[in-house]
């Protein structure tokens, strides 16, 4: 009699992978802090020795002593798309690994299980199956133009053509947190750091299709890193600046096993590189802010690639400026919710996570939250605003901006523009409510809704920033957005804020990490 | 019958330990085996995994090629530290759980304590007779010293087996809440099984005011396994539950979880 063909198979598993589905000790220690099953109700579905042990077990089901003798077990595939959509409820934090006694790398398992899953059929989870298109095609998950990789650069920013360092800018700061783009940008010119940015040239650094198990489909991380790689090399970049947690994790960890060898550059974190200012003694403070402020430590920053004590050391040198920790911080912090593609497949999942640590937040009685990552401030700011707190969440890069004296001002908001577009902390601009929508059109054939209204080129309103010279790269300062061109594109829900005084809009297509 | 004891290359072994050595060789070596093959069956799932990149599989003997390869890839220095840190004193469990790691030590100290004076003295078994041509006078010197540090090691393995039962008795920790968390009882009676059962056998010894010398000289009284069916299930139970079952069984995580450190040297 021939024997059956196990349900699963193994591709996208490691030898030593599929060990530590058997080192499990069931021990619990992941369930204690884990921040999706905190946020889903204690379902025991969600929890991480669960999905060890059901992997597991369809493992032996599939290989084990009595697969070999009597062929394998079936495993029916409604169970196995209900581990999916539990596997998916996960933000791939790390925080499971972390506090785990036998030392399984959960980051790794989960994703090379999404993976394999994703070609067995079942995954991923929502709309995060719209990135492998987006990005292959667009470059990036907001379906913006290339072109408008510079949209954010004011006129008095500087950005040489060439230089030894690299300001690798990412999607999220690019296209919908400019405030994270031009703080930046004004620090380095502050400090006389003369840096390049590859603009039109640079390709989402692919972190989320990563993250969700989709990197094989056409490669397109492999390429997106290489490109990247090869596109900053032959520009002389011998150091890049990442301000985007999430990018920086995927040129530290992703991108050299795509390159197949070590980068040939430096990938330093914003943070990083501010810490070396004020240990320099370059960093001058201009202004003093008495606040009390927490840190929120990026899980991409943090657990995945061990950046903890920068970012405070950048905090407690600025004046009047009070560091209060989160009971759960640096190693141990709770997730912000975005990760792992739940920003955009499960939004519930993530706004329930972000709300369990803006009240980690909310306990320290600090006046703002800072961050280090793009994506975790905007997930955090919905948070925020579902529990109506009176907390600015900002990143660091921006208060340092305003502390040296920076403007931190961006082009004057187009109306509707997403409410993390713009400082949090320091508001001297405000988002234009969205026009009502006008009355439909006729749709055109299988072509999809643009993300957001999409600003005109005007010149800026209010650039506090000085005038200078004209970018020299080759930029186009005037946003121009285009229809996209990707089908099936999730149509643009603008929302009015929720909490009061609070000029925010929200874009669901801003969920890639 | 019982026996002066094995004869190898003209040497003989003394049998001095109150009990059949036919039976335990039997047991011993049914258990080994069992532990090769289910270690083997685990392997070669591992084995079947096909990472990203690559087009086939790497098979039992190739994980096992990248088990140890990937323990030493950090260099030799690296896999001593985490093995004794890590693995030997459980540092990452002391960090959180400092009840669960006290039991975890005590189970894993006074376990790999008794086996080791069990090496150590089947060692002086046969060093007497090969290496220093002494007969069974020498192995019972070297067995009485061991003594103190058989009880010790005896008594940590007992406490820890009773934390253990008092946490799943009492705890309302995560761990006992897991799917199927029951069948921890079946290590933790286990355990408790070989334990009791080894007591009475040693207080049989005892009672029986029996030394340890050759079995000919106390035949009469003490034959092997002292004609008691516990003493026999005592030796023969612990060998099979201990090694052979353990590939096999949810236990696994005893040589899976110190591999797991090892290759992701030490979780950091």
């Amino acid at each position: 009699m021939a024997k059956q063909k196990p349900s699963l198979n193994t591709v996208n598993f490691s030898a030593t992978q599929l060990m530590e589905f058997d080192a499990c000790t069931r021990c619990g220690e992941c369930v204690k802090y884990c921040p999706t099953y905190d946020a889903r109700d204690k379902n025991q579905d969600i929890e991480p020795r669960d999905k060890i042990l059901r992997w597991r077990d369809f493992m032996t089901k599939s290989y084990g002593l009595k697969a070999r003798l009597f062929g394998p077990e079936i495993i029916p595939p409604e169970e196995i798309k209900k581990f999916t959509d539990d596997l998916y409820n996960c933000t791939t934090c790390g925080m499971c690994g972390t506090v785990c006694p036998a030392g399984i790398n959960t980051i790794e398992l989960w994703e090379s299980t999404r993976a394999n899953l994703v070609k067995y059929g079942t995954g991923p989870y929502g709309k995060q199956s719209l990135f492998p298109k987006l990005i292959e095609e667009g470059h990036n998950p907001y379906m913006k133009q290339q072109k408008d990789r510079l949209a954010w650069m004011t006129p008095d920013i500087k950005i040489a053509e060439k230089s030894d360092i690299a300001y690798f800018i990412g999607c999220t700061a690019g296209y919908n947190q400019q405030v994270l783009g031009v703080s930046t940008a004004r620090i380095l010119n502050k400090l006389n750091v003369p840096f390049m940015v590859l603009g039109e040239d640079e390709w989402c650094c692919s972190s989320a299709l990563i993250r969700t198990g989709q990197q094989h489909i056409n490669d397109t991380p492999k390429k997106a890193a290489i490109h990247n790689v090869e596109a900053l090399k032959a520009k002389g970049a011998k150091r890049v600046i990442f301000a985007c947690a999430g990018c920086f994790r995927a040129a530290k960890i992703d991108w050299p096993r795509a390159y197949g060898k070590a980068l040939p550059f430096e990938a330093i974190h914003m943070s990083q590189f501010l810490a070396e200012q004020v240990d320099a003694g370059k960093i001058k403070w201009e202004k003093s802010l008495n606040k009390t402020v927490t840190y929120h430590d990026p899980c991409h920053l943090g657990r995945h690639v061990g950046v903890f004590e920068e970012p405070r050391k950048v905090i407690k040198s600025m004046p009047g400026i009070k560091l209060v920790e989160m009971k759960r911080n640096r190693k141990e912090q709770r997730c912000c919710g975005a990760g792992g593609g739940v920003k955009a497949g499960i939004p519930d999942l993530a706004l329930g996570v972000a709300k369990g640590r803006m009240n980690d937040a909310k306990e320290t009685g600090a006046e703002a939250l800072i961050s280090t990552c793009p994506f975790c401030r905007r997930n955090l700011l919905d948070g925020r605003d579902e529990l109506k707190l009176d907390m600015s969440v900002d990143d660091l890069v921006v208060l340092t901006a305003n502390l040296m004296g920076l403007s931190t001002d961006v082009k004057a908001p187009a109306p509707g523009a997403p409410k993390e577009s713009i400082s949090d902390m320091f508001r001297t601009q405000t988002i234009p409510p969205k026009p009502p929508a006008e009355p439909k059109k006729e749709e055109p054939k299988a072509a999809a809704a643009p993300a957001a209204p999409a600003p005109k080129a005007e010149a800026p309103k209010a650039p506090a920033a000085p005038k200078t010279e004209a970018p020299k790269v080759k930029a186009t300062p005037a946003p121009k957005t285009e229809a996209p061109k990707a089908k099936a594109t999730p149509a643009p829900k603008t929302e009015a804020p929720k909490a009061p005084a609070k000029e925010a809009a929200k874009t669901p297509a801003a969920n890639k990490k | 019958m019982a026996t002066e004891g094995l004869t190898i290359l003209g040497k003989t072994v003394f049998d001095t330990l109150f009990i059949d050595w036919r039976i335990m060789a039997i047991t011993a070596i049914i258990s080994i085996i069992l532990f090769i093959v289910g270690m083997y069956i685990q392997l070669d799932k591992w084995g079947r995994g096909i990472p990203e990149g690559a087009t086939k599989p790497i098979g039992a003997w190739g994980a096992l090629s990248l088990i140890i390869s990937s323990i030493f890839s950090k260099g030799i220095g690296h896999a001593l530290e985490v093995l004794v840190l890590d693995v030997a004193f459980q540092r990452r469990t002391y960090r959180r759980r400092k009840l669960e790691w006290l039991m975890h030590i005590l189970i894993f100290w006074g376990w790999i304590g008794l086996l080791i004076l069990t090496i150590v003295a089947a060692a002086a078994e046969f060093a007497g007779p090969f290496l220093f041509n002494k007969d069974y006078v020498y192995f019972v010197g070297v067995w009485k010293s061991l003594e103190l540090p058989n009880n010790i090691f005896g008594y940590m393995l007992v406490l820890g087996i009773v934390i253990a039962i008092l946490r799943r008795l009492l705890s309302k920790g995560k761990d006992v809440q897991a799917r199927n968390a029951d069948i921890d009882w079946i290590l933790i009676i286990g355990l408790l099984i070989v334990v009791v059962t080894g007591f009475y056998a040693q207080d049989i010894r005892i009672g029986s005011g029996v030394q340890r010398e050759l079995i000919s000289t106390y035949v009469a009284t003490a034959p092997g396994f002292f004609d008691n069916a516990t003493v026999m299930f005592h030796e023969v139970f612990t060998l099979l539950f201990c090694v052979a079952y353990l590939p096999f069984s949810k236990y696994f995580h005893m040589i899976t979880a110190p591999l797991t450190i090892l290759v992701n040297h030490g979780g950091e």
